[in-house]
């Protein structure tokens, strides 16, 4: 954190290699977000520059004072990502009804075994298929919860809410990841082991 | 406890964080609650699905991309050019060659009798590197040889001590056999016999080593 610090002080200082570093940093992060988010790579990537781009122009605005600067982070990439989900929402709905299952595109190769690569991607489809059929409120709430890993503290800080309101989103979030998967499970007729 | 008090307690129950009556409370429902337990467990298997999620890795060109967006074409550092430059010296080939150079040159520094720290003019005059290379080269090779020389003098003078100092022990013990055994001629000497009669006949006293060695180390005396 202390080390994010001094990153964004030399950057605003003018040091390029400054700005490299926070992005080396902490681009895994919100690229993972963003896919989250929209389900897509290329969406992903291109969202993931474009909250940079977003970072790189408001560093200023940045206040140590109000929170991390992976916390600050967060915050500019979920805002950007409601933002491109209420903008893109009209272009969704009419995209769905023309192809309804866009296969997911291939990910980096793992070196696990072939039965274990075919599981985990079968997790892992299921997982971000469930997700893109929350709502946006709680899919946010959810993954910033059990996939970016954050506590309640930081998650209320990035949505700008109570963290009661923080935890009462996660559980319900949760409880609907829960019947979603359920339901999918069922209509796929078998169970994906964990 | 309703089913609803129970489905708001489901994380803070999975979480660890309801104090312990609400937990006792909420686990007596679940022991009645069918519905309950599988909502419990389906919440359980999604967060297990969610932590067990691999964080995918960002294309390699991403990074590039986001930095090319936003300062541009980064101009090197001075720093970085320079290990630019001497990033290839660091492969062993190269380093290899400029160990070699560096190890030749410190050969001819020495042998040209070169001092670097108090270098003149006339250090610089390339006769007077081959002058001093030449001399250095004639000293260094008289010294070998007169290494050589005084090593076969000092072999061949050990060599005769060994012979000479064997001598006497061996006439003590060839003494008895200078009888002639009975029905042989006496005429005949014994070849040990004739070796030491030869031998004593040159008796001399013995030379001092001082005494051979001292024209041998006169000759190379000059040398050193």
């Amino acid at each position: 954190m202390e080390q994010d610090q001094e990153l964004v002080r030399r950057c605003l200082d003018g040091e390029n290699p400054a700005w490299e570093g926070l992005v080396c940093a902490h681009s895994r992060k919100v690229y993972n977000l963003c896919y989250r988010f929209t389900g897509r790579i290329q969406d992903a990537e291109d969202l993931t520059q474009e909250v940079f781009i977003k970072v790189f122009q408001t560093l200023r605005s940045y206040d140590s004072a109000q929170g991390t600067f992976s916390t600050w982070l967060n915050r500019v990439a979920r805002n950007h990502l409601v933002d491109h989900y209420r903008r893109t929402r009209k272009d969704r709905v009419t995209s769905s009804l023309d192809d309804d299952s866009t296969p997911l595109p291939e990910l980096p190769s793992t070196r696990a075994a072939p039965t274990a690569s075919v599981e985990s991607r079968e997790r892992r489809e299921l997982l971000q298929a469930a997700l893109d059929q929350m709502s946006p409120d709680l899919r946010e709430a959810v993954v910033l919860r059990d996939l970016q890993d954050l506590d309640y503290q930081e998650i209320a800080q990035v949505l700008g809410v109570p963290q009661g309101t923080v935890k009462s989103r996660i559980n319900r979030g949760r409880l609907e990841l829960a019947r979603v998967i359920k339901r999918m499970e069922g209509m796929r007729g078998r169970a994906i082991d964990l | 406890m309703t089913h609803l008090e129970a489905e708001n307690l489901a994380s803070d129950y999975l979480e660890g964080e309801l104090e312990q009556a609400q937990r006792a409370d909420f686990e007596a429902h679940l022991g009645i609650c069918s519905e309950c337990r599988g909502l419990v467990a389906g919440v359980r298997r999604a967060i297990e699905l969610c932590r067990a999620a691999e964080e995918l890795v960002p294309a390699p060109w991403l990074a590039s991309k986001i930095l090319l967006a936003t300062v541009g074409q980064r101009k090197p550092t001075l720093r970085e050019q320079l290990a630019s430059l001497l990033r290839p010296a660091f492969q062993p080939r190269i380093a290899y060659v400029v160990g070699m150079a560096v190890f030749s040159f410190s050969i001819f520094i020495n042998t040209a009798g070169l001092n670097l720290r108090n270098l003149s003019l006339q250090d610089l005059d390339p006769r007077a590197w081959v002058y001093k290379a030449n001399r250095t080269g004639h000293l260094l090779y008289a010294r070998a040889e007169k290494f050589c020389y005084d090593l076969r003098v000092v072999y061949e003078l050990e060599s005769r001590f060994r012979k000479f100092r064997a001598q006497p022990e061996k006439q003590q013990e060839e003494a008895p056999s200078n009888e002639a055994p009975p029905g042989r001629s006496t005429d005949r000497k014994h070849p040990g016999a004739f070796q030491l009669a030869s031998n004593s006949t040159s008796s001399k006293p013995l030379p001092r080593v001082a005494d051979v060695a001292h024209p041998v180390s006169l000759k190379g005396s000059s040398i050193r």
